[in-house]
């Protein structure tokens, strides 16, 4: 808002002050100021009020007495450039190097307090300070020699620390430079005379002022009468702004198209140009929209502003200050009033528009033309917000406080969609509504409710002023000095959110599904997927799955779509437990948890690896990828419903199977019980996996309760919305599964047990026991039978003996062999047996077996690799980039491409859990997947979550 | 019991004449208010052109005389528009009932169009009109006459969407007419078409196949050979699919199907799996039978759903169906589904146990103890059934089947042999013949 003053001398506080006045002031972003900060706060508030009430009088002496928590900030910061400017005149580096540091640690603060990315020129100017000294040190070689020891040491190492930390603020040391204030002049001078310096020029400087509250408005109104009265208060107006407001101060008559054109495509060549001040040029395109002649030509300089407003932070990494954000949304919301009041403009990207295509006034009737992409703005604008709370500390009120900002977006988003449906833009606003539908498709009811009554809550609330939106729309529509355009508020500023968010998401997903491409469909596909699971519906969200093949196809999708896809799998998995489907849960879940990387397949935290580092760019490119906090999956729930997953399923397989190693259902869930075994000691249980791990050991002793007992403990289940029926599912399985544990593992030492102490031992009904047994009788998992009239089960002893159970190991691995040749013959001569329809169905299933086989191949050769062998290769096949070459490495024994050179395997450490979706045999959902895909017909669906699809 | 009753959902899927017969049943039923299905008809018939007897359900559903203006005025127009697709139509249809005109023709279509042309003028209008008469007839009601013009029309048309809908109507009318063997036959070429016909999208496809499978209950149903081929059809993959993604209720068709079917068993873990999937979007007595005895091994709750199925069968339009015989008249397909329930139920219950107690299997078969005790009899000596009655404590004592550890390898590794034969035949073959060649 105050950012004019950005280039200008030392009015941080000043600025900051009135940036937060305003913001407070409007009340809107007042919400709920807790604690601390709000009363701080507040107090500025206050301070600003009396500030205003002096008018432009110095209003120094009244702030001393109460000190604003950011004023304090700034004391001890000037308290200690003065520290720092006595140890200059003693030449003593060791104070100076401590001084430094504190500053530092100070900035940090100041900067929280006054929650802008600015730097304070103060601190600047002690760096500017500390550089010419350090300069001036290194340059006289004998003072140096003459130092003393640690004076010397501190002197290097502040060489090199102030190197470091100057580069951080290039450009603004070198803008100081440019425009040094008087700095031989105390700090305390100084600084009041900024404050008279920026207080004079709030008010007589009004051309500048375009975006601003009503307050302030005011304000400038009395600035201008002032003005034009006086006269007195040009010569402080700076260079630029003096050559434009000679231009365009004179009279509202004399300014004509052609000047304004002019002016503004001398702006815009200015772009990026060294010099240029990024937030200097938005204020002057600001300027000229309300100068501008025609709609159409206030539409492009808007655009203009809009693009320089992106401009404003260079970074890939950073985000764009927040409140040019919220002009940036006022400025979209202002494009889309004009284009509502003059459907005559047309926004198009091809082709290039007349020149003069602008110069139709507001009679003009045919259509304009003008150069601009809505969709790409949105875009911009949506990723900017991203980016931003991925910059924001989650655990900080700012977070809070930026998500409020969320509604926003959504009122600017739903605009532009309505605006190009009406238009008939349909493939665009598909683009538009997979953005909202980004937005939403993660909340549970709980949450879209709340945002919901936010978005309401706002508009009751004083009118007109959304995020200032409103306000600059006044300011323009009504004040300030010559709005040549006036243009009513026509787009409404406000939202309307339907009372579900499923009625909203079916809404914007049937018309992507209609006009979408086919990124935009799978990425609204995946969102559907997801907030189906949030709901509860699992068989609704698998079905969607399956039907829409998206498993197929993970890998050849960017990796933002293979996030997504992840966590849609990971929310689906969640969603099955919940629902008490154990086996799909797993099924979702284990190959999450195959890789042991978790968080980076969710993007949620980087994890470190211990074989290799990343490159810094890796490093960067993951931490753009990062989901925001509160778009985070539970970790811990996650791994919670994974390992009782798999303890629910492998602990009755392991008894099943004792002295059969061979098919562990969950690798991982049997490592991580062979290191709890290798312990010498066993403690209480702390996290997830210990309280799992005693769950797990009480079950298999067939203590039902004990293990309940454990699970139950865990911290995670009051995450659930439906915790009690979840516990109840739990304890029903945990039970079902111990008395299955117990038979198989005991089974031996009996010969016939009663169904009466089964009920008793297990606190099951007759008739569960009764099926549970009866279930494992049928599928001859426990060879036994009951015996009707004395309700017994009746055990048959056939355990093998050692002879005969390795016979039927060789059974098995010769048939493997045989089976094997087969397949090989098959692969030799399959190619060139055609015609016979029979063969042709052989080759077909030798090619998808033929995957799998390559696929074992590759993950045992990385097996390798990642075993430390060879380092260096795993590296390459990981790192960015020589990523294609890793990719090439895999796609050439894959033979079929099924990996895909670079794409996720490239920049992303393991394509693990795509691969064994895409790729054959490894889940049972690419079992099913891969059969019916040959039948190439969307609408055939698998329905098989369970091993080997219906075949 | 209207709770269970799929009229609802399965009329959508199907013509408007043949909503009829699941009307009529309805109606014999009494599940449903007379006057709410007698409007019912009313609604359907407002559609098609049998106005006379609508008018005559709506003097019957009113009680009165009196017949309202506009069904007057659509009787005249149906009959004014009856004479002038009639006089479009004329020459063709004189041409094809002239039996020694028709001899002439042969199998060439191109060549019979062209004869037509220019031997009797009749073009390509009046095959149209031809179509459009026979669609007429349809909707009159005359299914018969429709039937033989549609076949005709077949014979000579070139349009393949065309084509395709007058095999519908020809279904349809066949279906009417209960000719139940023409009707297969004309299901299977239906069927033929619709698989391999290339649609404009699948959801189109996916509709047709939903199509035809609630046209073809009414036959396979009534047709002998049916119970075979309801489960060969609806057990192909895609019309699997077609059933689990939109036409849910048809599962109890397929699960009944299977119960009555004693050669087809083998589908039955299939349907169990598919059951157990969709338990969420389907469900009726029928299927949770199934779910109960095959998935719960719940032999109570079990006896408890076949007693709710006898009253769905009862109810279905297609399973209930009556069978007069002399002068009492039964429901085949509830006693037959009856029976293999109770031989599925006997049967899984048999194979977990070891003794059973010979009067608890009579109370759960419904018979008494020297009836079951007489069916078991007949079951052990036609050696379905491997167990030996012990009479003194009223006992049944089950064999036991385990199979010998030595079966049981020799077995797995029985085929090893031969495959690596085959294996070995398939390589050392071709090079052979290479060699010959050379």
């Amino acid at each position: 808002m105050a950012s004019r003053f950005w280039t200008q001398g030392d009015s941080d506080t000043e600025e900051e002050e009135e940036e937060e006045a305003s913001e407070y002031g409007d009340g809107s972003e007042a919400g709920a100021p807790a604690g601390e900060a709000a009363g701080a706060a507040a107090m500025s508030r206050y301070l600003k009020e009396s500030g205003n009430a002096s008018g432009s009088d110095e209003s120094d002496s009244q702030r001393r007495v109460v000190k604003s928590a950011r004023d304090k900030r700034f004391d001890e910061m000037r308290a200690t450039v003065e520290q720092m400017k006595n140890a200059m005149k003693i030449n003593d580096w060791v104070s100076l190097l401590e001084s430094f540091e504190k500053i530092n640690k100070q900035l940090e603060k100041v900067v929280r307090v006054t929650e802008s990315e600015k730097v304070p020129n103060l601190y600047i100017k002690a760096l500017v300070l500390l550089e010419d000294f350090l300069a001036e040190a290194l340059a006289n070689k004998d003072a140096k020699k003459k130092m003393s020891s640690s004076n010397a040491k501190a002197l290097n190492s502040m060489k090199q620390k102030l190197k470091k930390n100057n580069k951080q603020f290039e450009e603004l040391i070198i803008s100081y430079r440019e425009n040094p204030q008087s700095d031989d002049e105390g700090a305390e001078e100084e600084e009041e005379e900024d404050e008279d310096e920026s207080g004079s020029e709030v008010e007589e400087d009004p051309s500048n002022i375009a975006i601003s509250d009503m307050e302030r408005d005011d304000e400038d109104e009395d600035g201008d009468e002032q003005g034009e009265s006086g006269g007195a208060w040009e010569k402080q107006i700076r260079r630029k702004d003096k050559l434009m407001d000679k231009q365009f101060m004179k009279d509202p008559s004399e300014i004509t198209w052609d000047l304004v054109d002019k002016k503004m495509k001398e702006i815009v060549a200015a772009r990026g140009r060294k010099g240029t001040g990024r937030i200097e040029q938005v204020e002057q395109l600001t300027f000229l929209t309300r100068v501008a002649k025609t709609p159409a030509q206030k539409f492009v300089i808007l655009l203009c502003v809009i693009a320089a407003q992106f401009d404003v932070n260079p970074s890939l990494l950073g985000h764009m200050p927040i409140y040019v954000w919220k002009n940036c949304v006022s400025n979209l919301l202002l494009l889309l009033d004009i284009l509502a009041h003059y459907p005559n403009i047309v926004v198009d990207d091809s082709g290039e528009p007349d020149e003069h295509e602008t110069q139709k006034g507001a009679d003009y009737k045919g259509t304009i033309r003008v150069r601009g992409n809505l969709v790409a703005l949105l875009e911009r604008l949506d990723s900017e917000f991203f980016k931003s709370l991925q910059c924001t500390d989650p655990h900080t009120k700012e977070y809070g406080e930026r998500l409020r900002d969320e509604p926003l977006f959504l009122v600017v988003a739903q605009n532009i969609q309505d605006y190009l449906e009406r238009v008939g833009d349909f493939k665009a606003a598909s683009k538009v509504a997979l953005r909202r539908v980004e937005l939403i498709y993660y909340k549970p009811q709980e949450v879209y409710d709340a945002m919901r009554k936010l978005a309401e809550q706002r508009t009751d609330g004083a009118e007109g002023d959304m995020e200032g939106a409103a306000a600059s729309q006044a300011a323009d529509g009504s004040k300030g000095p010559a709005p040549f355009v006036v243009i009513p508020e026509l787009v409404p500023r406000r939202s309307t959110f339907p009372e579900s968010s499923r009625n909203l998401m079916d809404a914007l997903v049937s018309l992507i599904y209609k006009y979408g491409d086919e990124r935009t469909k799978a990425r609204a596909m995946l969102c559907d997927i997801y907030h189906h699971a949030i709901f509860d519906e699992f068989p609704v969200s698998r079905d969607l799955l399956l039907m829409s093949h998206l498993q197929d196809g993970v890998q050849l999708l960017d990796i933002h779509s293979q996030i997504l896809f992840n966590r849609a799998m990971a929310q689906l998995g969640l969603c099955a437990f919940r629902a008490g489907l154990i086996a799909e849960a797993l099924g979702c879940l284990s190959e999450l948890y195959s890789s042991g990387r978790v968080k980076e397949l969710l993007a949620q935290g980087v994890q470190q690896n211990r074989y290799h580092e990343k490159t810094p760019e890796q490093e960067k490119a993951e931490r753009r990828r990062q989901m925001p906090y509160h778009m985070h999956i539970n970790l811990e729930l996650l791994e919670a419903t994974h390992l009782i997953c798999a303890m629910l399923i492998e602990v009755p397989n392991m008894a099943a199977h004792t002295y059969d190693k061979r098919k562990p259902v969950s690798k991982t869930f049997r490592r991580l019980l062979e290191i709890s075994e290798r312990q010498t000691f066993i403690g209480p249980p702390e996290n997830v996996r210990d309280h799992v791990m005693a769950a797990t050991r009480a079950l298999s002793k067939g203590d039902y309760q004990k293990a309940f007992e454990v699970i139950k403990s865990l911290e995670i289940w009051k995450l659930l919305r439906n915790k009690e029926s979840v516990l109840e599912m739990l304890e029903s399985k945990i039970k079902e599964e111990t008395l299955r544990t117990y038979l198989l593992a005991y089974s031996s030492c009996y010969d016939s047990l009663s169904l009466h102490q089964l009920t008793t031992m297990f606190d099951l009904s007759e008739a569960q026991a009764h099926s549970i047994v009866s279930r494992m009788m049928i599928s001859e998992e426990l060879h036994a039978s009951w015996d009707q009239p004395t309700r017994c089960i009746v055990f048959h002893n056939v355990e093998n003996t050692r002879l005969q159970g390795l016979l039927f190991q060789m059974a098995d691995k010769l048939s493997i062999l045989v089976e094997s040749n087969e397949r090989a013959f098959e692969a030799r001569t399959g190619g060139t047996l055609d015609g016979l329809p029979t063969r042709r169905r052989g080759e077909n299933q030798d090619s998808s077996s033929l995957g799998r086989w390559q696929e074992n191949f590759i993950t045992s050769s990385q097996g390798r690799q990642s075993g430390g062998y060879g380092g260096r290769t795993g590296y390459g096949g990981r790192s960015g980039g020589s990523g294609q070459a890793g990719g090439g490495f895999a796609k050439d024994r894959s033979g079929q491409g099924q990996r895909g050179a670079g794409g996720y395997s490239g920049g992303y450490a393991s394509t693990r859990y795509q691969d064994a979706y895409g790729s054959s045999g490894r889940t049972p959902y690419q079992a099913g997947s891969s059969l019916r895909g040959s039948q190439g017909e969307s609408t055939a669906r698998m329905v098989s979550l369970s091993k080997g699809g219906r075949v | 019991m209207a709770t269970y009753d799929l009229t609802s959902r399965i009329a959508p899927h199907l013509d408007r004449h043949l909503v009829f017969p699941l009307l009529e049943f309805l109606q014999e039923r009494q599940l449903y208010n007379d006057d709410e299905i007698l409007k019912a008809k009313i609604d359907l018939l407002s559609q098609t052109n049998m106005v006379d007897y609508a008018m005559d359900i709506h003097k019957s559903l009113y009680h009165t005389e009196d017949v309202p203006q506009d069904m007057v005025e659509r009787r005249v127009d149906v009959v004014a528009r009856l004479k002038s697709l009639e006089d479009s139509a004329a020459p063709l249809i004189s041409f094809l009932q002239n039996s020694a005109l028709v001899d002439e023709l042969r199998a060439d279509r191109q060549y019979n169009i062209q004869m037509l042309s220019e031997r009797f003028q009749i073009g390509a209008e009046q095959i149209e009109a031809l179509y459009q008469y026979a669609k007429f007839q349809f909707e009159c009601g005359n299914y018969s006459a429709a039937a033989d013009y549609l076949y005709q029309y077949r014979g000579l048309c070139l349009n393949s969407d065309r084509s395709l809908s007058a095999l519908w109507g020809k279904l349809a009318a066949e279906i009417l007419m209960q000719n139940w063997d023409v009707a297969l036959e004309e299901l299977n070429r239906l069927k033929e078409i619709i698989d391999s016909k290339n649609f404009a999208s699948p959801l189109n496809q996916l509709q047709n196949r939903i199509w035809l499978m609630h046209w073809s209950l009414f036959i396979f149903f009534n047709h002998e050979n049916g119970r075979n081929g309801i489960i060969d059809l609806f057990f192909q993959d895609r019309y699997l699919n077609a059933i689990q993604t939109n036409a849910h209720h048809l599962l109890r068709y397929v699960a009944t199907a299977v119960i009555i079917n004693k050669r087809r068993r083998n589908m039955l873990k299939e349907l169990i799996k598919v059951i157990q999937q969709e338990q969420q979007c389907y469900k009726d007595p029928i299927t949770e039978f199934i779910e109960c005895l095959y998935v719960n091994y719940d032999f109570e709750g079990a006896q408890q759903k076949l007693r709710e199925c006898e009253q769905v069968i009862l109810n279905d339009p297609f399973l209930g169906k009556h069978v007069e015989d002399s002068n009492f008249s039964t429901v085949p397909m509830r006693d037959e589904f009856l029976e293999n329930a109770r031989l599925f139920i006997f049967e899984t219950y048999c194979r977990i146990h070891q003794c059973i107690d010979i009067s608890m299997l009579a109370e759960k078969l419904n018979m008494n103890y020297d009836e079951a005790e007489m069916w078991i009899m007949n079951l052990v000596r036609s050696s379905k059934l491997e167990a030996k009655i012990d009479s003194a404590s009223g006992t049944l004592i089950m064999g036991t089947n385990r199979i010998n550890v030595h079966e049981q390898i020799i077995e797995s590794l029985k085929n090893l042999n031969m495959r690596t034969y085959m294996l070995a035949k398939n390589i050392v073959e071709p090079a052979q013949a290479a060699q010959a060649a050379r």
